[in-house]
């Protein structure tokens, strides 16, 4: 009896002592990451590292290649709904206190200046870096074999990127929330122009109807902040979660990340400074054996006829590159925090618009494009943008060269040619409309259904896809007419915001920058 | 055994990290008021001079503080800086340190007013630059008042009558200003006053970006805005036409006087303002608060370039003694369509009968005994186009072609078509004296009654 005790209490205490190997373990189900095959084991096992492979490709690796865009667009997500949270505790989504709880963030929140800052600055910098991915997927030729469908989630997530954005920017309920609201709200309107050419606006006013939807009332208020509060903490952040979600399992069925078809790790690069290769010897990885995680995934088996070589172990050769990516990515954020405070404005005050009255950034491109006719800029041509760039991968089905940054020099000269057009033409077609103005000021009695016909908006949309069909006849290939309109889409989105942004002042006239602005 | 590049790009920015949320974190934990507390401490400990005193110095703690009345829906945060407001001891330091001025927080406890519902500024903020909320980079509509200014927040509790017995001088003659000048000549307030110029309801508390700036010299605030204006109004607004021009001392004071007038009333239990007897104005003053900016002393006619227009000698004898008080009546409670005078009645610019009737009778002081000599022809029997041929030679030149006024007056408006005859006969016959208008009859430049009579004919049918 008293033997039997003896040993239950030793045994106690060797399972006190045993706590931190039996914790790893339960942990870790394969033990450790001491051996080629525990690392694998260690992805397969996590439910967070189970999405990757267990053994990654080398030209996944390279920064050179992804510049890591849609890990750190990614990882701006989860700062963002991390900071968000730390925010969300403080605010109060009432127009009476939604601006003095934004003021109390800043003022008497311990770093709740910083994590405002955060917040909003790693929210804006999911666009740029969600832009910056798509343009490293399409320059790549990373859309093709399999990859097509995801390209069409990435346009989806790009969306909602815009949306969860602008839904953030009504919130502090300032002067920039109020009128931007102000200005969304009739974008969002503007079917009304060509209703009312057609007569149907009393009949049904889509744009009214869309406004008081968003609104929830005709005008800015109470209602629109609840409805705003709820699209931006809830149901938007739910669903680019799901798509994120499917965006990243459908990497991992189509493939994964694209690699060049000749690729070869030894002459391609010096993949020695980036991974940990593979033991020769030992663990179930020998030399004599190839070795494939059999998945049901479609597209090309990794590895049946070539080399093992050109994969590594994930764990922990892709683990420390993510890891790296994200201490960097929030690193910067919080330098930048620190050093360039998010605006907020006076409170919001229905009887002092803003002149000008903005909608955020990212929208000025559109903007412009709406001083020139609200219908063709807020929703004829962003509705084609969207859709052009969904139908690239369908339209271009060129097979060959996926994986290559634009696929060779003929598709390196063709997005120079494009840059150096576009830019040329887009910014001379501006000065053309910034000094001689358009048909309204020409024939002031002129109809409005001309000016929706006929507008700057409308004959550059004309020129990026005549450009990019030239393209296509003169070179042969679609990939080129690919990069064409895809560099014509960045040099319109970059050359337009900037206009919107630092070149227009009140009544939306031309400033060469704000301090010719006239004095109010 | 890990790769060398991803390796040290992770080590590089764990360091970056690390060090920039270390000063994120240092510079959170030593924010600018705990500076200003430390001091205050140190200043307090040095000033006491019981035991008692000494110990209270020594125990107390640096730390955020705010002042929250729910009554008036304040958060004042000033206290973090200007820590020694209610020490007696701090008397002879400097701002942000010292002792408030004069008894004012005994009889306003800081807990039940804070500092903004006087001081304005903005309460929530922490920091100098924000709180006081002075240029525009603040982003705050009420930035701190100027002290030489901070009467205007008195009268949001009390009334003038108690403000003059307790020594606040400025707003009383800022107030005096405002009625001399005739300010509400051409503004509205509470619903009487001209409609030439804006109304002034809640001026006071009207954002920055409701005053337009452009011309305004020095500091970009509210006040100086007004200061501005006062001096020189077409200055600040060059469309404006506004007659008054003050002293830079005057304009000082007029400015608290308007920066008095808010929108926003503390709650009842704040107010001192006892029902204030109102006191019944006499003629005078009742001239001097509505018609004074345009008439001056009313004795000289003259020709005003900003108003485009004369504006007439309301005093002259010769006019009072052909004008009866029931037309001077008329035309003030019914205006000069036309003209900037601005009809007076209940209705419009919110005059009782009564006041008008006493500003008639003001004006009708000046009326002299003797009356003019009496008409003697028959005043039906004007031929209107023998008028107009009489008119467009010898009263075009100053009335214009169609009557619409020059240097002389409007004719072509309501009140001359419901002018007496009477009146517009003696006043052509007679002239006006010690204006540009001569005497036309006989004795005059020489036109026959009968002429008279065409021209009056020609100039109702305007």
């Amino acid at each position: 009896m008293s033997e039997s005790l003896k040993s239950g209490i030793e045994q106690f205490k060797d399972n006190i002592f045993g706590l931190k190997d039996s914790l790893t373990k339960s942990y870790l189900r394969a033990g450790k990451p001491t051996s080629d095959m525990s690392r694998a084991a260690l992805m397969v096992n996590n439910f967070f590292l189970h999405i990757q492979g267990a053994k990654t490709h080398i030209n996944t690796l390279r920064p050179a290649y992804t510049l890591g865009m849609g890990l750190i667009a990614f990882y701006l997500f989860i700062i963002t709904c991390v900071s968000g949270a730390l925010v969300m505790i403080f605010y109060n989504p009432s127009i009476e206190h939604a601006y003095s709880t934004v003021k109390d963030i800043n003022y008497v929140v311990f770093a709740g200046r910083l994590m405002r800052n955060v917040h909003k600055w790693s929210g804006e910098g999911m666009i740029v870096f969600v832009l910056l991915h798509m343009a490293r997927v399409l320059y790549t030729n990373s859309y093709k074999r399999g990859r097509e469908f995801n390209w069409l989630i990435g346009i989806v997530l790009l969306v909602l990127t815009f949306v969860l954005n602008l839904t953030g920017y009504m919130l502090p309920w300032d002067q920039l929330s109020y009128w931007a609201l102000v200005i969304v709200s009739n974008i969002i309107q503007s079917p009304k122009e060509l209703t009312d050419i057609l007569g149907l606006t009393k009949f049904v006013d889509i744009g009214g109807i869309q406004k008081e939807f968003f609104l929830a009332g005709t005008v800015p208020g109470a209602a629109t902040l609840n409805r705003v509060y709820f699209l931006h903490i809830m149901l938007l952040p739910i669903i680019i979660t799901t798509f994120i979600g499917v965006h990243f399992w459908r990497i991992r069925k189509d493939g994964g990340l694209t690699v060049p078809d000749n690729f070869n790790s030894s002459c391609n690069v010096d993949c020695g400074n980036l991974v940990v290769l593979p033991k020769k010897t030992g663990g179930i990885f020998t030399t004599n054996k190839t070795y494939g995680l059999m998945t049901m995934s479609k597209g090309v088996t990794p590895a049946v006829d070539r080399d093992v070589e050109n994969t590594v172990l994930s764990w922990p050769n892709l683990a420390i590159a993510e890891a790296a990516v994200f201490v960097l990515c929030l690193a910067a954020v919080i330098v930048y925090s620190i050093f360039v405070d998010a605006p907020l404005k006076e409170a919001a005050n229905a009887l002092i618009p803003e002149n000008p009255a903005k909608a955020p950034w990212y929208f000025l491109g559109l903007q412009e494009m709406v001083s020139y006719s609200a219908f063709m800029g807020s929703i004829v041509i962003p509705m084609l943008s969207v859709l052009g760039l969904a139908l690239i991968p369908y339209l271009d089905r060129d097979q060959s060269d996926v994986g290559i940054w634009f696929s060779g020099s003929a598709g390196k000269k063709v997005a120079i040619k494009t840059l150096i057009v576009g830019s040329v033409c887009l910014i001379g077609m501006l000065a053309f409309v910034v000094n001689f103005g358009w048909f309204r000021n020409w024939w002031p009695s002129i109809a409005q259904i001309w000016i929706i016909l006929i507008n700057p908006a409308n004959l550059w949309l004309l020129f990026v896809c005549a450009w990019s069909i030239w393209i296509i006849k003169s070179t042969g290939s679609t990939r080129m007419g690919a990069i064409a309109l895809f560099t014509m889409f960045l040099v319109s989105y970059l050359i337009l915001t900037y206009v919107g942004t630092e070149l227009r002042g009140p009544n939306w006239e031309f400033f060469w920058s704000k301090a010719q602005w006239p004095i109010h | 055994m890990q790769s060398r590049f991803y390796a040290s790009l992770l080590l590089i920015s764990a360091l970056i990290l690390l060090a920039f949320v270390s000063y994120a974190g240092l510079r959170e934990l030593n924010p600018e008021w705990k500076t200003y507390q430390k001091e205050y401490k140190r200043l307090f400990f040095n000033n006491a001079v019981t035991p008692d005193m000494k110990k209270k110095a020594a125990e107390y703690t640096v730390g955020i503080r705010q002042i929250y009345i729910k009554d008036l829906n304040r958060v004042d945060r000033c206290d973090n800086c200007h820590v020694g407001v209610e020490n007696p001891l701090m008397a002879k330091e400097k701002v942000p340190y010292r002792q408030h001025s004069g008894t004012y927080l005994k009889d306003h406890p800081v807990t039940k007013f804070g500092c903004t519902i006087c001081h304005l500024g903005q309460g929530n903020a922490t920091n100098k630059k924000e709180a006081h909320a002075e240029g525009h980079d603040t982003y705050w509509d009420y930035p701190i008042l100027p002290l030489k200014h901070i009467q205007s927040s008195c009268t949001q509790c009390h009334n003038m009558d108690f403000l003059s017995k307790h020594g606040a001088d400025v707003i009383i003659e800022g107030e005096k200003l405002f009625n001399e000048k005739g300010c509400k000549g051409c503004h509205k307030l509470s619903g009487n006053g001209g409609v030439l110029g804006k109304a002034l309801d809640g001026v006071g508390s009207q954002p920055i970006h409701y005053f337009p700036m452009r011309y305004v010299e020095g500091e970009r605030t509210q006040p100086s805005w007004l200061k501005q204006h006062f001096e020189d109004p077409r200055k600040v607004v060059p469309e404006s036409v506004m007659k008054v021009k003050l002293t830079p001392e005057e304009a000082d004071k007029l400015t608290t006087y308007i920066l008095s007038i808010r929108t926003y009333d503390p709650p009842k239990i704040y107010r001192r303002i006892n029902e204030e007897p109102i006191v019944a104005k006499d003629g005078h003053a009742l001239y001097n608060m509505y018609c004074v900016a345009c008439h001056e002393d009313g004795k000289l006619s003259a020709f005003d370039e900003n108003l485009k227009g004369t504006i007439p000698a309301i005093e002259n004898p010769a006019f009072l003694m052909n004008a009866d008080d029931r037309f001077i009546e008329m035309v003030v409670k019914e205006g000069r369509k036309g003209t900037p005078m601005t009809s007076w009645q209940l209705s419009s610019a919110g005059l009782t009968d009564e006041e008008i009737k006493k500003i008639v009778s003001y004006v009708a002081l000046q009326r002299g005994h003797e009356s003019s000599k009496p008409v003697s022809v028959n005043l039906k029997t004007g031929d209107k186009d023998a008028g107009k041929e009489i008119f467009n030679v010898r009263c075009a030149l100053c009335h214009g072609e169609k009557g619409q006024g020059g240097l002389g007056l409007n004719l072509a408006n309501q009140i001359i078509k419901k002018a007496d005859d009477q009146y517009l006969f003696k006043t052509i016959r007679d002239g006006r004296a010690t204006t540009p208008m001569p005497p036309f009859g006989s004795t005059g430049l020489g036109l026959t009654d009968q002429q008279i009579v065409n021209v009056i004919s020609y100039i109702k049918a305007f």
